[in-house]
């Protein structure tokens, strides 16, 4: 939980310090920004499976030659999903019975890199790859409770996306991006496991 | 459209992420429905078990500073929801506690008092009010010789199962082999509440299929 809110906290204030700076096609020379909502499809996870849009990706990039860029980036997802009342075998003797919400929260971040065509004109498509760590939090809500557990995996999302600016000369425009994610997170939380976490899904934003 | 109306989109855009970074679920509706947790000694062998004592009253958790019995007939259709348990389960009630081989104690939470979880399971400590051991013998405390797990809120029915054949003299601790946790039980509606307190004792024994005879 604290290390989530270090890396909110941490994002957020890259971003408040970019959008601040004087007004500027590029906030930086040779750079972009993009600040995205995220919508996220679960893959093959029967924790919490449900199709959600709480999720935003934040990401900068230098142009290491006019194709390519490198950057950092940060992002986050939370997919849930509700259980109806069943009996759960706690194993020791126990068991449960009760109705859940399920919540599995991912924050992954790292380096990403793009190589970019068509950087003169309007539509400027590209295929880009982020490496890094997730941090991921498996959550289970019944009751008064919640009951939760925290890991950390790799992570690597290969996109393919275009950053759409209006006038070339000028970089400000918008952003539309398609994804799959795969992390290495393991973890557990009353009977649920998870093993690896997959996602696909879609980002639209803004592009500096 | 220029680079300042692009950062107050920005702006907006991160604010409303932030403020909902990691978005919790509603749990609302898990309110509408009870709760049921069990568990139990697995070195007791209940098949080895005959007779059981239940009292006829409910021993209240609130803010009284004295004990306070439940005994209406609301608390009654209870003690006879888990009568019921226990002779479906092939057991047999006995007047006589000093002879019976278990006894079955019954708590109802009417106000939150203690949390209480795996870094404390010896919450009556502190609260003087709790079924004091020497109710059912000479013993010096209670333990349970497994883990519990409890989150305690008002509206919630404790049940213990105590094996009355345990050792006592000496300072020896009675044994719970067996307990279940109802939670969830309180809504504006009485009837109701008395519904899913019967409900979730049937589900406790449905989900205890050790316990037979």
């Amino acid at each position: 939980m604290k290390t989530s809110k270090y890396f909110k906290t941490l994002a957020f204030c890259v971003v408040m310090l970019a959008a601040s700076l004087p007004g500027k096609a590029q906030v930086f020379p040779n750079t972009y920004l993009n600040i995205d909502w995220q919508m996220g499809v679960p893959l093959g996870d029967d924790f919490a499976d449900k199709t959600s849009g709480w999720g935003m990706n934040f990401e900068g990039g230098y142009f290491v030659s006019p194709a390519i860029t490198v950057g950092p980036f940060i992002s986050y997802q939370t997919n849930l999903q509700d259980i109806d009342r069943q009996t759960l075998d706690l194993g020791d003797g126990a068991a449960l019975t009760t109705n859940q919400k399920h919540a599995l929260f991912q924050l992954p971040f790292g380096v990403t890199s793009r190589y970019n065509w068509l950087t003169d004109s309007v539509f400027q498509p590209y295929v880009g790859m982020k490496i890094g760590a997730c941090y991921a939090e498996m959550s289970s809500y019944y009751y008064i409770v919640r009951q939760y557990s925290e890991s950390w995996g790799f992570y690597m999302s290969p996109e393919v996306g275009v950053s759409i600016f209006p006038r070339p000369d000028y970089r400000m425009g918008f952003h539309v991006a398609i994804y799959y994610s795969y992390a290495t997170n393991s973890s557990d939380v009353l009977v649920y496991k998870i093993n690896n976490i997959n996602n696909f899904g879609i980002r639209v934003g803004v592009s500096f | 459209m220029n680079v300042k109306q692009l950062r107050y989109i920005a702006f907006a855009l991160v604010a409303a992420a932030f403020c909902s970074c990691q978005k919790d679920p509603s749990t609302s509706d898990l309110h509408r429905d009870y709760l049921v947790y069990t568990a139990h000694d697995s070195g007791t062998d209940f098949s080895a078990i005959d007779t059981y004592y239940l009292p006829d009253s409910i021993l209240v958790i609130g803010n009284s500073d004295q004990t306070e019995y439940w005994k209406d007939e609301d608390a009654l259709t209870i003690i006879d929801a888990i009568a019921g348990g226990m002779n479906d389960a092939g057991y047999t009630r006995s007047d006589d506690k000093t002879a019976a081989n278990v006894g079955l104690q019954l708590s109802y939470v009417r106000q939150e008092t203690y949390f209480v979880g795996y870094n404390n399971p010896y919450w009556w400590w502190y609260y003087p009010y709790y079924w004091a051991p020497g109710y059912w013998g000479n013993w010096a405390g209670w333990h349970y010789p497994y883990s519990v797990y409890y989150a305690y809120t008002a509206g919630s029915l404790l049940v213990e199962m105590l094996n009355l054949e345990a050792e006592q003299d000496n300072g020896r601790k009675l044994p719970v082999v067996w307990d279940t946790f109802i939670g969830g039980l309180l809504t504006s509606d009485a009837e109701l509440n008395l519904q899913r307190t019967v409900e979730g004792v049937e589900q406790a024994f449905a989900q205890s299929p050790y316990l037979v005879k």
